[in-house]
């Protein structure tokens, strides 16, 4: 599903941020993406997200060759990706429910399609009975979840996280890791960006690790 | 921070992706108003002017003026402008030929000679007011040598010194006009750009989510393209009624703020200071104008923060 072949990174002119990066992600994997701070999570979950092309190197998600995209491509692969980030980015002047369901808004589905669809997964998430309440009220957990929901609405095969439980206690944290799981279990692929070794102690999956630009695969 | 917002029970048809009212909003509303304003009311202005340029032009080309010389008796003289204006009555584009009386006559130089008694026993000119047909004006040329043919001590004044110094007049303040319709259209242009870049920077992390979950960024420009616009075209609303209500609140403005003399005055240089329908519709393009500002600024800003972010 996802294939980098010695990808290289760089912004402007300065020194290479990922070196030599490979490997092979396949349909359906867990995996944590750890590292020192600096040590390049960022970067790459950028490329993963498409939102940066590699300054060398061949790069395919989802069969396409991302170094050779349009924008436009681009936005469709996006449609398949679903990301959380550690600061939630929620938007503060629509409801959790419209926030969730935002991303088949801007697909172009009509509201009777989704209404339903998005009503039952955030009661899965545990968020039934905060549909209608704004961002600003909810807590870091529930802001966290309903960001998690928002990414998972249009059913991608690929959900990345960037440090999804940096603001959230430890007892949310692994809440939200048991989220993720079930949510690989339905058959979405998930690459956790992290350094709470906590958290990655309390699952098996195999780590990416990357350390001064280069990634090594840990289990 | 947005405002409060009553909670709502189920969702809402068709929530806003771009928030209608926020601060950064409200200010650029303002600011597009006041700019309107300014800019209509220099619009407005220039027109009104433009228009009265014209008005004083058809108005001195529109009649000559016949001279007859006080040479001989005082008689004399009566009895040959009498004739020159019968004469001049009966010429092809001529509507009417009228002899200014001796009274009229001294009137006109009252402001060199002063109200004397004796004006009237001085040697003035006879003069002889001729108007003419504008859809079939007379042969200047011709009437002239006719006229001192048969009136040798008859001049005729076509006013064209005059009407070319009328038009150099007009024609400056036409191009100052522009000048300062120039510069404010600059000056708006610039505030309108520089305030709409403000808003679209404070509503980054709105095309920042839409970017990433998956919106073409022809639909990320065009909500914000439709935001701006809407704000646009209202703000320039208000402007341009606002300074449609000055102009039409002119006349009273001008005596109050004058007295009637200096308001008589003004009214007899560029009328009553009122647009007509036309000049209403120089209003409307300058609302339409700065609206699509808004929206082209606001195009290019959208696409610019998701070049940043898509590098």
């Amino acid at each position: 599903m996802i294939r980098f072949e010695n990808v290289g990174l760089r912004y402007g002119l300065g020194q290479e941020v990922l070196r030599d990066v490979s490997f092979h992600l396949l349909p359906g994997s867990f995996h944590f993406l750890t590292g020192p701070s600096g040590a390049g999570k960022t970067s790459l979950l950028r490329l993963l997200f498409l939102s940066l092309k590699p300054s060398r190197g061949m790069a395919y998600m989802f069969g396409k060759n991302i170094t050779k995209s349009s924008s436009g491509q681009r936005a469709e692969l996006r449609r398949r990706i679903g990301i959380v980030f550690q600061d939630f980015r929620l938007l503060d002047h629509m409801t959790t429910w419209e926030n969730v369901a935002l991303p088949l808004r801007v697909h172009g589905k009509r509201q009777s399609e989704y209404a339903e669809d998005v009503t039952e997964l955030l009661k899965w998430v545990g968020l039934g009975d905060r549909m209608f309440a704004y961002p600003p009220v909810l807590s870091g957990g529930e802001k966290q979840r309903a960001a998690i929901a928002r990414a998972v609405i249009g059913k991608p095969e690929l959900l990345l996280a960037d440090e999804p439980t940096g603001n959230v206690d430890p007892q949310m944290a692994r809440r939200l890791l048991r989220l993720f799981i079930e949510l690989n279990r339905l058959g979405t692929s998930v690459i956790i960006a992290t350094h709470d070794y906590q958290l990655m102690t309390q699952f098996t999956a195999p780590r990416l690790m990357l350390e001064n630009g280069r990634l090594n695969i840990h289990g | 921070m947005q405002p409060q917002q009553p909670t709502p029970r189920r969702p809402r048809a068709k929530a806003p992706i771009v928030p209608p009212a926020s601060v950064t909003g409200r200010s650029l509303g303002i600011v597009i108003g006041i700019m309107v304003f300014l800019a209509s009311l220099t619009a407005g202005a220039v027109y009104i002017i433009n228009q009265s340029a014209a008005a004083w032009l058809r108005d001195v080309s529109s009649e000559v003026t016949v001279q007859v010389k006080p040479e001989g008796r005082v008689e004399d003289v009566e009895k040959t402008a009498t004739a020159v204006a019968k004469f001049l009555t009966g010429q092809n584009g001529v509507r009417r030929a009228s002899l200014l009386t001796l009274d009229q006559s001294a009137e006109l130089v009252e402001p060199w000679l002063g109200q004397i008694a004796a004006i009237k026993e001085l040697p003035l000119p006879r003069l002889v007011a001729v108007q003419v047909d504008r859809d079939n004006p007379p042969d200047v040329t011709t009437l002239r040598a006719a006229l001192t043919t048969k009136f040798p001590t008859a001049e005729l004044d076509d006013h064209r010194a005059w009407q070319s110094q009328i038009r150099r007049v007009t024609g400056s303040l036409a191009a100052a006009g522009l000048a300062i319709i120039a510069l404010v259209a600059t000056a708006t242009v610039a505030i309108v750009v520089s305030a709409a870049r403000s808003a679209i920077s404070s509503n980054r992390d709105i095309v920042e989510v839409l970017n990433f979950v998956g919106a073409e960024e022809r639909f990320i420009a065009r909500q914000f393209e439709l935001h701006f616009l809407k704000l646009g075209i209202k703000a320039g609303i208000i402007g341009a009624a606002a300074a449609g209500l000055v102009f039409f609140l002119m006349p009273t403005i001008t005596e109050f703020m004058s007295g009637a003399a200096v308001h008589a005055e003004y009214r007899r240089l560029v009328g009553t200071g009122r647009l007509d329908m036309m000049g209403y519709v120089c209003l409307l393009i300058v609302v339409v104008l700065i609206a699509g500002i808004c929206q082209l600024t606001s195009r290019y800003g959208v696409r610019r923060i998701l070049d940043a972010q898509n590098q």
